[in-house]
């Protein structure tokens, strides 16, 4: 059930998800969401749309090919057969 | 001609166990998640490992993912955002054990009248410096670091499903537009928060201004982007 209680959270999701919110706003919103409001989840889920638009800020850049064979090389020695 | 697989098929494969799926994804995806961890970490060789991690994360977690039906590239690019600035804090913090320099890259207003901050607006130059080489050292295991989710720990419930975003390239040029309109206060504080890794009450200290007028610089700013995700996205018609 929606509390109503909640809408000064809404401003807070995306900084909560940056990890930009101080310890107190931090504990405020974790604590409401393990109560598990289903109003914050929608927002938060929408807040993670924009979060994901601010990584888009950076521009690409190209890693050393190296890490690619390296990346490969471990999960190869990880990897059960393709099925 | 060839039509690009969606990744989410490619990602299924990968949780098979097919190697090429996954090289096929980080051949798409590896330079925008890179450039978001390069942007955030300073030394190259913390920026590759994390790269590394973030792909061996998604091969270890792709029955998960694929079952969950959650947009890779959201995945890949909150995942990698994270761990690159989970790392960041924990390099801060060591610095800040390390010496003298350490206040510098909480304060940007050392006594060092040379001190350049670094692209990220985090570490000066000479605490960057004194930092490469020396991460096998100082980095902590990402599992250790407790602020954030551990990497790859995401709610799906809070992933975008794959019809609701795209990574469409020549549409980001409309983010950086409305990024640019941003007051510069504003931007700055979204940058900090963003690439800086940086709370509320350290970027006020950073940029010298009170907690309360950051507070708000924040919040502006991300409303105004919120407001304008759809019209990025191409999912409204809008002019920005």
């Amino acid at each position: 059930m929606w509390n109503m209680g909640c809408q000064h959270l809404e401003e807070l999701y995306e900084l909560w998800l940056l990890g930009a919110l101080s310890e107190r706003g931090s504990l405020d919103l974790r604590e409401h969401m393990a109560r598990g409001c289903p109003h914050c989840l929608a927002g938060i889920r929408e807040a993670t749309e924009t979060v994901y638009l601010l990584g888009l800020a950076s521009k690409p850049a190209r890693p050393h090919p190296r890490v690619k064979s390296e990346l490969l090389r471990q999960i190869s020695r990880k990897a059960p057969p393709h099925r | 001609m060839s039509v690009e697989l969606p990744a989410e098929d490619l990602l299924a494969r990968v949780a098979r166990h097919d190697v090429d799926a996954l090289s096929e994804l980080y051949d798409r995806y590896a330079p925008r998640v890179y450039g978001i961890v390069a942007h955030i970490l300073p030394a190259r060789d913390a920026a590759e490992e994390i790269l590394q991690e973030v792909f061996a994360c998604l091969w270890g977690e792709s029955a998960r993912l694929s079952q969950e039906g959650n947009s890779v590239v959201a995945w890949l690019v909150v995942t990698a955002r994270e761990a690159a600035v989970d790392r960041l804090r924990a390099l801060r913090k060591n610095a800040a054990n390390i010496g003298p320099q350490a206040s510098i890259a909480h304060s940007g207003k050392g006594s060092d009248p040379g001190a350049q901050k670094s692209k990220a607006g985090v570490l000066p130059p000479s605490v960057a410096k004194s930092l490469e080489g020396k991460t096998t050292a100082l980095k902590p295991r990402l599992a250790d670091v407790a602020r954030t989710p551990a990497m790859g720990t995401v709610p799906a419930a809070w992933l975008p499903l794959p019809k609701e975003i795209t990574l469409i390239d020549d549409r980001l040029v409309l983010l950086h537009k409305v990024i640019n309109q941003l007051p510069k206060p504003q931007r700055q504080a979204l940058e900090l928060a963003v690439f800086g890794g940086m709370c509320e009450s350290e970027i006020a200290a950073e940029i010298g201004e009170p907690l309360g007028k950051v507070q708000r610089s924040l919040r502006a700013a991300v409303t105004f982007v919120k407001h304008r995700r759809r019209a990025v996205c191409g999912t409204w018609a809008a002019n920005i």
